[in-house]
């Protein structure tokens, strides 16, 4: 195939490529390198070539702002979430796929909707809701509020993942003197060990990048995960777009490396539609 | 068999939990919809159908509403294109594949906020980096704070950057699936490559992009985040939209029950789509 191609089509399709890489990567490029740059040199004529290089903008970020504690916050809840979609959803998943009754089609029916269901249209009730608990403002609010994306996703994945496993291979294990739990815990969760990867790797995305719920469920500074806080700053302060491009490159790190490292699952998660918006 | 007992129990607790966590706020926001509320605090005072009236009746929701339509409407359009165009590059013989594939595919995972601070960044209007490349080029640069036109265009162009990747790999996966000897059949009677793209590729794909602008109109025209973070629905309302509106009314103007009115219409437009959408493509039983 490739020999097919004349001089003329390869030159076509390399500089294709390159402007594809050139519009996708850019603006990450440029948010990278703005935050290495001095109030000088970041509001002199942009140059395209990095440098010059210096650390201001992230020691003020993280000495002057309240930017650590809302790191800390993101940490918190998006652990949280994870933890609480990847129980709930392993056990859902693998009770639907091993039971028959009528209207089991139902609850993942209203799993999938429930996935197609844009944040903004459950944080005003759910919102409502905690005020009438009285948990509205906290972290744990914010957490039970990620699970109404995470938790749909999971299931959804999962019941995809379980439903490929022959009901035979836990029968076996069973019939050599296994209990359900240790048939499931020692044969099915091994095998489906990338659909949880993947479920933990979603639910953790989905909850460090939100910024709707966060804005609707929590109103003190000191609770605000990173999107939600580092958007109070614009109002803040006066534009401080090295400080600004410093906390957006901080946020967008752990996602990079992980993108790194476990780019097999993200794409795989990626095509099974992972990513709602 | 044993252990039914165990994940019956499971069961009981995965339907009460979903109905918690989806069917009851759900419900409530419909009920609130009912409802005269100035804060969530206060006490609800039930008046039927009176906020769709007067929400139905404001020409600010019809504005929002087309706002929508046009968001939306680009949005997808630009979307399903580039996407394509994306697709068929990464299925073609392009140097350092997964490298090109992973960049291409980054922009989805990135958090909303910082894609809007750093194209706010690149778009400052005196030292921008796009600014002053528009400038070394000639053209005149128009700010998109202070025009409704060029902020709207702006908002379509972050969603298109942010977005693209969704359909980019939906398609990239489709495909894969396209019988290999069906171009070569073509390619035989002396088909060029538009006319393969034309008759072969985009037939069959046919039901993967239905799933694919079903989605997409389901989630853009109901996208808040984009661009409440970039233009607050402004400037003077020129891009707001249901959700903004919806948003506006219930945390600013404390005008709880009329959000929610504006939320609920917006909830059956797209169930009315959600249900299409499972009309096209029925969840099979027998996939069991």
């Amino acid at each position: 195939m490739v020999n097919d191609l004349s001089i003329g089509r390869r030159t076509a399709l390399y500089a294709v490529t390159l402007l594809a890489v050139v519009y996708s990567f850019f603006p990450i490029y440029w948010m990278i390198i703005s935050s290495f740059r001095d109030d000088a040199s970041l509001y002199a004529d942009a140059s395209l070539v990095p440098g010059p290089f210096h650390l201001v903008n992230y020691e003020v970020l993280l000495g002057l702002t309240d930017y650590p504690t809302w790191f800390m916050n993101s940490i918190l809840v998006a652990t949280g979430t994870v933890c609480i979609t990847l129980i709930f959803s392993v056990l859902i998943a693998y009770s639907v796929t091993r039971l028959k009754f009528r209207g089991k089609m139902a609850i993942i029916g209203t799993m999938l909707y429930a996935y197609m269901f844009p944040p903004m249209m459950l944080a005003i009730p759910l919102y409502s809701l905690f005020v009438k608990l009285g948990i509205d403002d906290t972290r744990l609010s914010l957490m039970v509020s990620h699970c109404t994306l995470t938790l749909p996703l999971g299931v959804w994945l999962l019941w995809g993942f379980f439903k490929q496993i022959p009901i035979d291979v836990e029968e076996a294990a069973m019939v050599d003197g296994c209990s359900r739990l240790k048939a499931f815990v020692l044969v099915v969760l091994p095998l489906t060990l990338p659909g949880v990867v993947t479920v933990a790797i979603f639910s953790f995305l989905l909850s460090w990048t939100d910024y709707t719920f966060a804005l609707v469920m929590i109103g003190s500074d000191q609770l605000k995960t990173l999107p939600a806080g580092l958007d109070t700053m614009v109002g803040l302060y006066e534009l401080r777009w090295g400080e600004l491009m410093a906390g957006s490159t901080l946020i967008a790190l752990p996602l990079l490396v992980m993108f790194m490292f476990l780019s097999r699952f993200f794409i795989q998660g990626l095509s099974a539609g992972a990513v709602k918006g | 068999m044993r252990g039914e007992r165990a994940l019956y129990l499971i069961l009981g607790v995965a339907f009460a939990l979903t109905a918690l966590l989806i069917l009851y706020p759900a419900y409530h926001a419909l009920e609130l919809s009912f409802q005269r509320l100035d804060s969530f605090v206060s006490e609800p005072e039930w008046i039927g159908l009176q906020n769709y009236q007067t929400v139905l009746a404001t020409p600010e929701f019809w504005a929002a509403f087309g706002r929508g339509l046009v968001f939306a409407g680009f949005t997808i359009l630009f979307q399903v294109v580039l996407g394509i165009g994306f697709a068929m590059l990464l299925d073609a013989h392009v140097p350092l594949k997964p490298l090109v594939r992973g960049l291409a595919v980054l922009p989805y995972l990135l958090p909303t906020v910082i894609v809007a601070l750093t194209f706010q960044w690149m778009l400052d209007p005196t030292v921008g980096v796009m600014t002053q490349g528009v400038r070394l080029m000639g053209y005149e640069y128009i700010p998109w704070g202070e025009n409704s036109a060029v902020a709207m265009a702006t908002v379509i162009t972050l969603s298109v950057w942010i977005w693209t990747p969704f359909v980019t790999l939906a398609f990239l996966a489709g495909l894969q699936s396209v019988p290999g000897e069906l171009y070569e059949a073509a390619r035989v009677d002396g088909a060029n490559g538009w006319q393969r793209f034309w008759h072969i590729t985009l037939p069959q794909l046919r039901p993967v992009l239905t799933v694919v602008i079903l989605l997409r109109a389901i989630w853009m025209f109901n996208k808040f985040d984009i661009i409440w973070l970039t233009t607050r629905g402004g400037p003077l309302n020129g891009t707001e939209h249901l959700p903004v509106l919806a948003y506006r009314k219930t945390f600013e103007l404390y005008q709880v029950g009329e959000g929610a009115a504006v939320s609920a219409i917006s909830f059956l437009i797209l169930s009315a789509v959600i249900f299409i959408y499972f009309y096209a493509f029925p969840l099979d039983e027998k996939e069991e």
